[in-house]
């Protein structure tokens, strides 16, 4: 007898450790909510959750050990019923309950849902059992396809946005390096402007442009061309010879 | 390109300076490009950031011809780089008083990986426009030619230059774009003018990508 007295005692022990556990959980996420609604984002809710759900998986693990003592056997009294108000009943519930009176016994000494609820989850299994399996497929099949024909709708809008912003994004292409590259090498070094090179090379060096002709200049007439030497004849004809080359 | 917008002050320090022996010698630029569709928007944020405000965008249209120099006795320098001298003038009838402009440029300063910009020495000549034959009679032979008409802003020492360049032959651009350039014309060691540099050119990201471009590791040969 005195063995199953310490089980008991041990148990609840720990058992209070876990609810302080999942009320500080709980605590913390209430404060959460109330305080950073505008900021919080839905990971963090959803972890803080996940504290709370894997406090309470722990507790119902301990509850269904073995060795745990069968305290749906044992029974909680009510003694002492008033009124007023109790301080110790304040301190012990930190001002959650100040007073133990016959209106809230009830709800707080419940071990049943509320009849109310208890008769509309009756109500839903009653009606969950009178489905026939057959009739329950094609509503499963009904809703898949809802499901999926929404989810055609999404990813539809998400394709024409993606392309929209992959539009956008080719409208602020607003360089080329091809085309850097290009104008580069032309100016420092006139690839690309060197459109009669070759015949350049056939220029003989050791004289070059013998009728220097300054361009736009009044004083000197381009007639004065037609007095060449024969040497570099062939260059006038293929070309409109420039006065510097 | 005119000068006669450049401020009283910094032509008065200018010629200080070289009355010192302070020569600005060293060229630092930047290079990128603009595409033709997005350059009024370059033109537009250029306008913000830069220091004539009330007369930008400063147009100017050049002529600007390319000489080479190689040395003919010496087999061996006809595979070398030739050295190139840079004659420019404007187009513009407004601007037919402006003398023309010989240009020196020289090779990029190689191991300068850490450097924000190209650092190169330049040398700047006004020259009447008898140059041309000048040039053709000391041997050199004209390489290439082209014009180029666009934008000039400035901002503190810096010159921007959003051009385009033409054939000279047809006056067809040569590409679809508008070359960006952000150059710097300082004494030699003062390199705190390059990080200045960068800072102005991340002010044009992502619409234009300014950088220091090699023009002998872009060469085809």
């Amino acid at each position: 007898m005195q063995r199953e007295e310490k089980q008991l005692e041990m148990f609840l022990d720990n058992s209070l450790s876990k609810l302080k556990d999942l009320k500080i959980a709980i605590g913390q996420m209430i404060q959460k909510i109330e305080f950073e609604h505008e900021t919080i984002n839905w990971p963090t809710f959803l972890d803080n959750f996940a504290l709370i759900s894997s406090h309470l998986a722990g507790l119902s693990k301990m509850l269904s050990l073995e060795y745990t003592p069968p305290i749906r056997n044992l029974t909680v009294l009510p003694l002492n019923l008033s009124p007023d108000v109790d301080e110790r009943l304040v301190q012990a519930t930190e001002g959650r309950l100040p007073i133990f009176a016959a209106e809230i016994v009830p709800d707080y000494l419940r071990t049943k849902p509320d009849p109310s609820a208890e008769n509309r989850m009756n109500l839903h299994e009653a009606k969950a059992n009178a489905i026939t399996n057959e009739a329950a497929s094609k509503q499963v099949a009904q809703f898949n396809k809802i499901v999926s024909h929404v989810f055609d709708l999404i990813s539809k809008s998400r394709d024409e946005w993606e392309m929209e912003s992959l539009h956008r994004n080719v409208r602020t292409e607003t360089c080329n390096q091809g085309d850097t590259q290009t104008l580069v090498k032309a100016i420092a070094l006139g690839i690309g402007l060197k459109t009669n090179s070759p015949m350049m090379m056939q220029q003989p060096r050791g004289v070059p442009g013998q009728v220097p002709v300054q361009m736009g200049s009044p004083g000197i007439q381009p007639m004065q061309l037609g007095k060449m030497p024969s040497s570099i004849k062939t260059n006038i004809k293929s070309a409109q010879l420039h006065p510097y080359r | 390109m005119t000068s006669e917008n450049q401020p009283i002050a910094a032509m008065d320090s200018l010629l200080q300076a070289s009355k010192v022996n302070i020569i600005p010698n060293q060229e630092y630029l930047l290079q990128g490009s603009i595409l033709d569709v997005q350059v009024q928007r370059l033109l537009h944020r250029l306008k913000g950031l830069c220091d004539n405000v009330e007369t930008a965008p400063e147009q100017f249209h050049d002529y600007e011809a390319c000489f080479s120099l190689r040395n003919i006795a010496d087999e061996q320098a006809i595979h070398t780089a030739p050295l190139l001298l840079r004659v420019r003038r404007s187009n513009d009838p407004a601007d037919s008083h402006m003398p023309w402009q010989l240009r020196y440029v020289g090779n990029p300063e190689l191991g300068d990986t850490k450097r924000p910009t190209l650092v190169r020495s330049c040398f700047d000549i006004s020259c009447s426009p008898s140059i041309m034959e000048f040039l053709t009679e000391m041997g050199c032979r004209l390489e290439f030619e082209y014009t180029v008409r666009g934008y000039l802003f400035r901002k503190g020492r810096m010159k921007i230059t959003v051009s385009k360049i033409f054939r000279p032959m047809n006056q067809e651009p040569l590409s679809g774009s508008y070359l960006v350039e952000l150059s710097l014309l300082a004494p030699v060691g003062a390199d705190a003018v390059a990080e200045d540099m960068r800072v102005f050119a991340e002010k044009l990201k992502p619409l234009v990508i300014l950088e220091k471009i090699d023009h002998r590791r872009i060469a085809p040969n």
